[in-house]
């Protein structure tokens, strides 16, 4: 059975693998698959690579510099270790943690969660899912979206007991944003992109969204022993 | 200019730079492949991964800062000595009597602000362009500790300066540490050098800052970046990995052949030619 | 390291195993104890900190239904009536900041999370999961009272002088 003659990418199949051993691609003479690669044109790092490195140092640099001359880093009094200062704050990126502990015990807010987030980010590229960038609204659409409203209900309810409103309102905005462009099922616009935005994109974007909220709570509304404040009458503290 | 080109053909200036300037192409791939600095990069690269809104430069600015950081550090460290209470007294004078400490000290932490900024949009870049495929996990898995070593990197600084600042903030972290089950006073009273937040804690905050942690979030770069290079450069396109992965991309049942090297051709084995 | 090599017999190959284990084996003893070592200095042994009793006055120096808020200490001494003393640690037990005793409220609050913590120590309010630690008190031959922070003790037992 002679299939030199045939197009030389084409794919093939057959029942009996004996006789038609399959095969991912059936390559003619000395042209090699790697030949469609070539296609991405190169350039010399020196000097394409190497200047923009070196530009992007300079400017990097000065606009650094020119934060420095403009911004002060704090320095607060001697540190006092009989005296707390009210409030007491985590430097801004522990922020986020610092106001999950004031709905969880130090256990969970400081230990279980950070541990999970770790474990959940490394565990990322091992999950092929997360590869295929599959539209999450795709077949059974009723089912699909039955059992993902009891799955979003039933990891937020944690939450909800725990009186963590930043956490599930954020939940709630994101499960809007996700199922609301059900409604506009034929449009081709926002809708038809947002609609198209694959499950582990989304959970990406709400573990964002949810350490933007607390960091920005953290941030500008908690003031002396950890109460409600609103900055634009009392300040931001820090 | 006659300067210039009798210096270029010296023996001494050849003995430094081994090749002449970078006039040609060959030349200019000299200038990266013989040069101790410059050799992580390839020779050449693709045209694509040069664009901005392909990686945004953040792995870069993130490098950028890193060594910014480096190197204010170690002018710092000329002025700051790690005990009570002349740590809080160095930096008051680095702020008010040292000439541009007060510079050089803002640079510092401005750099370490946004390098924790930088360094979490980097990851976020990575991720929605998958570029953590296969085979480049393990890059991502490292990637995830050096976030960590670079929060820890800006913890342990934050108690140097000894203010009401550092020491209540770094106190209250560490009474969280305590909350870890079984080993949590252990590891408290370990990382402080006693129970409670004191010039122990500084000193050894002081080392972890400075030594310990750059020593190893430095190799943790150098395999990040070399892990780029052997997984094939900045590719930024999900296609071409289609050859370890096919039927990921293809969506069929297609039996792969062994290769070890995405380069080597697919040629059928040509043994049904003869049937 | 368990391949066997044809060309050798069997006397060669256990011999080999048997080296190969005591080699295996002394590196693990000489990591173990490098670990050992490590930890050991990491472990400070003399620990410069504040002593933990310390002299806090005369019992007249209090009066009766007074709560002395000592800051250099950071004890509480309470006088409840004639005679009864207790003392509180004015360590906040969610986290370790310092409270704050609001008089005016007859209440301690903590800066840091909003603890709140009534005259005998009973949380009122706020992330604190246990109730302020009281603090053994006692007389010294002087006269002087004297809190020892290193021991706690329960609530219900008070100083009478």
């Amino acid at each position: 059975m002679t299939k030199i003659n045939k197009n030389p990418l084409e794919i093939e199949f057959g029942e009996d693998i004996q006789t038609t051993p399959v095969r991912v691609a059936y390559v003619k003479g000395e042209t090699s698959i790697a030949v469609e690669r070539e296609r991405d044109e190169e350039v010399l790092a020196f000097p394409h690579l190497i200047v923009r490195e070196v530009l992007l140092f300079e400017i990097l640099l000065i606009v650094l510099v020119i934060i420095s001359l403009i911004f002060d880093a704090p320095l607060e009094d001697i540190a006092n270790p009989l005296h707390s200062p009210n409030p007491a704050k985590a430097p801004w990126y522990f922020l986020g943690l610092q106001e999950l502990l004031h709905y969880f015990p130090p256990v969970v807010a400081g230990v279980v969660l950070p541990v999970l987030v770790v474990i959940a980010l490394v565990i990322i590229p091992y999950f092929r899912i997360n590869l295929i960038r599959d539209p999450f609204w795709t077949g059974n659409i009723r089912k699909k979206f039955i059992i993902f409203s009891a799955v979003v209900l039933l990891i937020n309810s944690p939450f909800i007991i725990a009186r963590a409103f930043p956490i599930y309102i954020c939940s709630a905005f994101i499960y809007i944003l996700m199922v609301v462009p059900l409604l506009f099922p034929r449009s081709s616009g926002l809708a038809a992109r947002i609609r198209k935005i694959p499950l582990a994109d989304w959970i990406m974007i709400w573990f964002v969204l949810v350490s933007l909220v607390l960091t920005g709570i953290g941030v500008f509304f908690r003031g002396p022993e950890w109460r409600w404040v609103w900055p634009w009458k009392s300040g931001i503290y820090y | 200019m006659k300067l210039f080109h009798y210096i270029i053909q010296g023996r001494v200036w050849r003995s430094i730079f081994r090749t002449g300037l970078p006039e040609t192409n060959y030349r200019r791939s000299l200038v990266i492949l013989n040069n101790f600095f410059l050799h992580i990069h390839p020779a050449k690269v693709k045209k694509s991964t040069l664009k901005f809104t392909t990686t945004f430069y953040l792995g870069g600015i993130a490098f950028g800062l890193y060594l910014i950081l480096l190197v204010t550090g170690i002018y710092l460290m000329l002025y700051y000595r790690p005990s009570v209470p002349l740590a809080y007294r160095d930096m008051k004078d680095l702020e008010f009597v040292v000439s541009n400490g007060k510079l050089l000290r803002n640079l510092h932490r401005w750099s370490a602000h946004a390098m924790v900024f930088i360094v979490f949009l980097h990851m976020l870049r990575v991720f929605f362009t998958r570029a953590f495929h296969p085979p480049k996990e393990f890059n991502w898995v490292i990637g995830v500790f050096l976030i960590i070593f670079t929060l820890l990197l800006s913890y342990t600084g934050y108690l140097l300066p000894w203010d009401q600042l550092a020491y209540w903030g770094v106190s209250v972290g560490t009474n969280m540490i305590k909350a870890t089950p079984i080993m949590g006073e252990k590891i408290r009273f370990l990382l402080l050098g006693g129970n409670f937040v004191s010039e122990n804690a500084l000193l050894r905050f002081y080392v972890l800052h400075c030594v310990v942690i750059p020593l190893f979030l430095t190799l943790l770069i150098g395999v990040h970046f070399w892990r780029i290079r052997k997984d094939g450069g900045l590719q930024g396109d999900l296609e071409h990995y289609a050859e370890y992965e096919p039927d990921i991309i293809l969506g069929k049942n297609i039996r792969v052949e062994q290769r070890e090297s995405p380069n080597q051709s697919l040629v059928g084995t040509g043994n049904d030619e003869n049937k | 390291m368990t391949t066997r090599n044809p060309l050798k017999n069997d006397a060669q190959q256990s011999r080999r195993k048997f080296f190969t284990a005591l080699g295996t084996g002394a590196l693990a003893a000489a990591s173990t104890g490098a670990v050992v070592l490590s930890a050991e200095f990491l472990t400070p042994n003399a620990l410069f900190e504040p002593p933990s009793r310390v002299l806090v006055g005369k019992p007249d120096q209090y009066p009766p239904g007074s709560v002395a808020y000592l800051t250099e200490h950071q004890v509480v001494v309470v006088r409840e009536g004639a005679g009864y003393f207790y003392a509180l640690s004015a360590v906040c037990t969610h986290l370790g900041c310092i409270i704050n005793w609001k008089s005016q409220e007859g209440v301690f609050r903590c800066p840091c999370h909003g603890s709140i913590f009534d005259k005998v120590g009973e949380v009122l309010g706020g992330p604190a999961p246990r109730p302020l630690r009281h603090l053994a008190l006692s007389l010294t031959p002087n006269g002087y009272l004297q809190v020892d922070k290193s021991i706690e003790v329960e609530p219900s037992e008070i100083l009478k002088v």
